[in-house]
């Protein structure tokens, strides 16, 4: 471009006598480099474009999980300082309620909190429901302690939930107990809009009396959020909680 | 338009390449810090919950 544009210049005839009218624009070459310009640009822009798509593949899919691991990890810490300095504060549900151990599915702890809604959920931790069904609590004598967490970004919590079996723990810890539940049935996939899942007595895993039962919920297939997975446990027996937070042996 | 960008960034080569990165750097950052953040939501690649609606 700039080289053609230099032996135009030298193309062109001396500087114009004073009082001449100026020289014509060369018209049709830059009529034509118009075209080359605007073909450039636009495949600059695809170029751009493809650029922007693979950047927020690694964003949504290596970045969130950085902050949001990051994020639970400092959540995680508060909870237990509140636990080791034993104030009255019992149980103070607007900071997490306390650790999911799922073996079969992750190495590490996952805070649970409480809500699903994006914003708790993007902090790397398993929100338990408050709507459209509301949520048990373990410590509840009754009913179903439901979670939802990412499948993929923003910590991933539930990323492996395809490996959990029949007859695998789900470990929650709280300030003073450990829950051990019994995974009992899985639903690889279902409606978005299954709610039913949530239900305190969740007919569709063939419960059929009150109990005390966990869910874990989360989107699949990975990558998508085209339908819900869905892992229901029930409550086999509680642990105290001993001085050095000896874990129960499911999770050895 | 990179090519018009190029032309317009002062200096040497070694100048211009210096001030690209940098630039392209800042897009990265106004991007993972601004853009994504905004549009992830607008994208259904993220719902995990069940619900009615």
């Amino acid at each position: 471009m700039a080289a053609t544009t230099e032996e135009d210049e030298q193309e062109r005839p001396g500087d114009p006598a004073p009082g001449d009218p100026a020289p014509a624009p060369v018209a049709p070459r830059r009529g034509r480099g118009r075209i080359a310009t605007a073909v450039s640009v636009f495949g600059e822009l695809l170029i751009t474009a493809g650029v922007i798509l693979g950047l927020f593949v690694a964003y949504s899919l290596w970045w969130t999980n950085v902050i949001a691991d990051r994020e639970a990890k400092k959540q995680g810490n508060r909870v237990r300082d509140h636990w080791e300095a034993k104030g009255p504060t019992a149980f103070n549900t607007k900071d997490g309620i306390g650790f999911l151990h799922v073996p079969t599915m992750s190495g590490g702890e996952i805070l649970v909190t409480k809500g699903t809604n994006a914003k708790t959920l993007n902090h790397g931790v398993a929100g338990y429901y408050t709507k459209p069904i509301k949520s048990a609590l373990p410590q509840d004598k009754k009913g179903n302690f439901t979670l939802a967490a990412h499948r993929d970004g923003h910590g991933a919590k539930f990323h492996r939930i395809d490996k959990i079996d029949e007859g695998d723990p789900i470990v929650f810890e709280s300030r003073d107990k450990w829950y051990v539940y019994k995974v009992f049935k899985t639903l690889p996939e279902t409606s978005k809009y299954n709610v039913r899942v949530l239900d305190p007595v969740p007919k569709e895993s063939g419960a059929k009396r009150a109990g005390r039962y966990i869910t874990l919920t989360t989107c699949t297939p990975v990558f998508t959020s085209n339908y819900r997975y869905v892992v229901w446990g029930k409550l086999e027996r509680v642990e105290k909680v001993d001085n050095d937070r000896t874990p129960p042996p499911e999770l050895d | 338009m990179y090519g018009w960008i190029w032309r317009h960034l002062p200096g040497n080569a070694w100048v211009k390449a210096l001030l690209s990165l940098v630039l392209a750097l800042a897009v990265v950052y106004v991007l993972f810090q601004y853009v994504f953040p905004w549009a992830e939501p607008l994208l259904p690649f993220n719902d995990v919950t069940v619900d009615g609606q």
